[in-house]
């Protein structure tokens, strides 16, 4: 019989075919959505993030993951109930810097989306312009960053400046995460938070945006 | 020009066409993966350089089965460019063999070189420092190009000119730019090196910065050359064909440059060797260039390591035996402010001794950003040239195991140099001795060590 850890495995390999047909069999046997999504792709995907932090892996095995994922979460979107969980009315910028990754953003975009945010994915490749300017035209309550490599890390940096350049800074909490962060250096860049799993951009959010 | 520019440009409208996403995960991965596999490249995580004549070829026809196979990927059209067997085997026994940069006293001709000759690597050292402080710029310049070492320089890039930022695809970074090489030009009159070879324009990222700043006439077809460096895993686009159509059209030597990035699409230094020998056949179709840069960087930021150093001696070699461009790699550690460093010093060494037994004609970048570093690496490059390549190997592996003192702080570039007279001091002199000295005792020799 089919179980999550199952799934889980099948993502940490990378093999989306089979990832997405183990997802499709795990919902129809009425296995709760959510479960399916943290402990079968999310878990998976955190396999392969921790044997890339652990050099075992390349960043082709997270992009592969990645599309893995990306075969997966859609099955899982669609079972969720109609109008399940409560909208709320706080616009969320979120994108990749500088880099063309999306296993982490799309993976945050989309619990960010179940759990009731207005989720603007501005993609990958994004300068630190990027960030500002979408943000001030959607009129933005909160700005998420990936950030996949070094250089993006700088690039980050930019993006606070560029914020208390254009008087903006306190319009906007800036939570990031990413293969390269961590905690001390989300803290010491000035970032308002900083998420180990893609599950952590949801409670930053509505911590910083003071949601009950 | 490159014999096959034409043929490359017309097929970049004709080839199969393929998404990126598809040729990045699946095939570029695939093909390198099969072809490693079938030549058995491998790397010992203990080895620090790649001296094995016979896996020096493997990673050479490895690496020209792999343009074979994949052929380039054009980012403007997605579709894939391909080269036929003969075409590839024409370019590589045509191609050029001798380079000769800078002009006048200061020329240098780049010719192959095997590993353990006499004649050294030649080192283009870094020239000025990553700053928007013109002065401070060229300070450093002006100490670098004054040592008998320095054979040319590559010009750091500046960030701007006071408030000027360099923003790329403006006016903005052709001044910078142009500052750059105005600088250089001035800094290398002050030395009594008015021929002194200028690298690149390294403060310019568009084409446009950089046919703009040649056409100022401050870089030319004597001083500097023009980049037309392929992108990372086998992708071309438009810009360097025109750049590359541009250097034919001005006389000027193309640049041609691979820097793959380990633990990205490849998953380690023997892909990475593989794809810089693929780079340079491709580039030497589409450009016919002879000056060829390859280094390899990690994904993690790392310019130095045991894999790192691996990648960059395996394609030199393989380069050297089967090509005979003339190679230039990566001379220095990456350390910035690290002109005390230990650390720093030992890994210049190590660069230099990897460059001689490697085969390689020049390292780039050399040493650190001031004169003292740069005589670093030009007599390390000297003493060591003519070391066999087990005796280099063994050399690097002994500096790997000796102590050295924790990395102190950065110092500002006056407390390295009296900047009126722009001599070195003692503290500075004093951490050159202490190396000098540590290495006669591991056997190496250069006239001025006896000082």
């Amino acid at each position: 019989m089919a179980t999550i850890a199952d799934l889980r495995q099948l993502v940490s390999d990378t093999k989306p075919d089979e990832a997405a047909e183990m997802t499709s069999t795990l919902l129809d046997a009425g296995l709760d959505p959510m479960e399916v999504l943290e402990e079968g792709v999310m878990s998976g995907l955190q396999d392969v993030g921790d044997r890339f932090a652990a050099k075992k892996a390349i960043v082709l095995d997270l992009v592969r993951a990645g599309v893995t994922a990306k075969a997966c979460v859609p099955l899982i979107q669609a079972s969720f109930p109609e109008g399940e969980g409560v909208k709320i009315d706080k616009k969320i910028v979120l994108g990749t810097m500088l880099s063309q990754h999306n296993i982490g953003k799309n993976l945050v975009s989309t619990l960010l989306s179940i759990g009731g945010f207005e989720v603007i994915d501005i993609g990958e490749k994004n300068s630190p312009f990027d960030f500002y300017e979408k943000a001030e035209s959607v009129g933005a309550d909160l700005i998420a960053v990936s950030v996949v490599f070094a250089p993006a890390m700088e690039k980050f940096n930019e993006l606070l400046s560029l914020l208390n350049e254009m008087n903006v800074r306190d319009k906007y909490p800036v939570i990031v995460g990413g293969a390269v962060t961590s905690q001390k250096w989300a803290s010491e860049a000035g970032a308002d938070g900083w998420g180990a799993q893609a599950k952590d951009g949801v409670e930053l959010a509505r911590k910083l945006l003071s949601i009950e | 020009m490159g014999k096959l520019l034409w043929e490359a440009i017309q097929r970049s409208t004709t080839g199969p066409i393929m998404t990126e996403e598809k040729f990045e995960t699946e095939l570029f991965p695939t093909v390198l993966g099969n072809l490693q596999k079938k030549y058995r490249i491998e790397f010992d995580p203990d080895e620090p350089a790649m001296i094995d004549p016979d896996m020096a070829d493997a990673v050479f026809e490895a690496g020209k089965e792999l343009l074979l196979e994949v052929g380039l990927l054009c980012k403007n059209t997605q579709r894939i460019i391909k080269f036929t067997q003969e075409e590839i085997e024409e370019a590589i026994v045509t191609a050029k063999h001798e380079v000769t940069l800078g002009h006048g006293r200061e020329a240098v001709t780049l010719s192959p070189r095997a590993p353990g000759e006499a004649q050294h690597p030649y080192c283009f050292n870094a020239a000025g420092v990553i700053t928007t402080d013109v002065e401070l710029y060229k300070q450093h310049a002006m100490t670098v190009m004054q040592e008998a070492t320095c054979d040319g320089v590559i010009p750091m890039p500046l960030f701007g000119v006071g408030d000027i930022k360099n923003v790329a695809e403006t006016p903005a970074q052709t001044f910078v730019c142009l500052t750059e090489a105005r600088i250089m030009n001035e800094a290398a009159t002050w030395a009594g090196k008015p021929g002194l070879f200028f690298g690149i324009p390294m403060s310019a990222t568009t084409p446009h910065t950089l046919i703009s700043t040649f056409a100022s006439g401050l870089y030319n077809k004597h001083n500097c050359t023009l980049p037309v460096q392929i992108l990372q895993d086998m992708r071309v686009d438009y810009d360097r064909f025109n750049l590359a159509y541009y250097a034919d059209q001005q006389g000027i030597e193309p640049w041609m440059s691979s820097s793959p990035t380990l633990y990205a699409y490849i998953t380690g230094p023997e892909q990475g060797a593989m794809q810089i020998i693929a780079h340079t056949l491709g580039m030497l179709a589409y450009s016919g260039g002879t000056l060829t840069q390859a280094m390899s960087v990690s994904v993690y930021g790392e310019y130095t390591g045991n894999d790192i150093t691996w990648c960059n001696s395996a394609a030199a070699l393989a380069a050297e035996r089967n090509l005979k461009l003339p190679w230039v790699c990566f001379g220095g550690t990456g350390s910035e402010g690290a002109a005390l460093s230990d650390d720093h010093w030992y890994g210049v060494a190590v660069a230099a001794i990897i460059a001689c037994i490697s085969g390689m004609e020049a390292t780039w970048l050399s040493g650190g950003h001031t004169g003292i570093e740069a005589r670093w690496v030009g007599e390390m490059s000297r003493a060591a040239a003519q070391l066999s390549p087990q005796q280099g190997l063994e050399l690097v592996k002994k500096i790997g195991t000796l102590e050295r003192a924790p990395t102190p702080k950065p110092i500002p570039l006056s407390d390295l140099y009296d900047l009126g007279t722009m001599r070195p001091r003692q503290i500075f002199l004093d951490h050159y001795r202490k190396f000098t000295r540590i290495f006669m005792d591991l056997g190496l020799d250069y006239p001025t060590w006896h000082c």
